[in-house]
């Protein structure tokens, strides 16, 4: 009963996954890139770290588990902002109205 | 459970292509992290299929080394890409 359980919420999560990816190929310009499949991402490693977490139980693994969950919280966003501001601060242009581009 | 890894595999490959199509070098850095990302949910996936713990060590040291290295290559590209000019 948990296998199954634990099967479907790791399956929505590769389905978070897999909108990440869209959402590269779809977006044109790289800031919408970026916002799209941090965001993504992460919510997609939550979910399946989740899973893992109940299909184990108490113990050791998930204990692991949980601490590699609290890592990803913590690292994934923090990249996402330090590529970002200095994407910007070096000169990415964002496309708005006076520079089409935007590259 | 194992069509999960596959899966996983099918996603990496298509961010790898974005590697290599996308225009800007700040795309590439964007799926070089998404790539490592993937990876650390593969290892802690393949490590439950095959419920070893000693795995997930693997997932906590790249988990960090990797956010470390990009940080490196970001603050290397930021000033390659502003070419030194002061703003």
């Amino acid at each position: 009963m948990i296998e199954i359980i634990s099967n479907v919420i790791i399956s929505i999560g590769i389905f978070f996954l897999i909108i990440g990816v869209f959402g590269i190929y779809k977006f044109k310009d790289f800031y919408r890139r970026l916002l799209v499949s941090s965001k993504v991402d992460t919510v997609g490693a939550i979910t399946i770290l989740i899973g893992v977490i109940i299909r184990h139980g108490f113990s050791f693994f998930s204990a692991k588990t949980l601490l590699i969950l609290a890592l990803i919280l913590i690292l994934n966003p923090l990249t996402a902002h330090i590529l970002l501001r200095t994407a910007y601060v070096s000169g990415h242009l964002l496309e708005n109205e006076d520079n089409k581009k935007g590259d | 459970m194992n069509y999960f890894l596959w899966i996983l595999v099918v996603l990496i490959l298509l961010v790898i292509f974005r590697v290599i199509k996308g225009p800007t070098i700040w795309d590439r850095v964007l799926a070089f992290n998404l790539i490592s990302h993937k990876f650390i949910i593969f290892i802690v996936i393949f490590a439950s299929i095959e419920s070893t713990t000693f795995l997930l060590d693997l997932a906590i040291i790249y988990a960090l080394f990797g956010f470390l290295g990009e940080i490196f290559l970001i603050m290397f590209l930021a000033d390659r890409v502003r070419g030194g000019k002061e703003e």
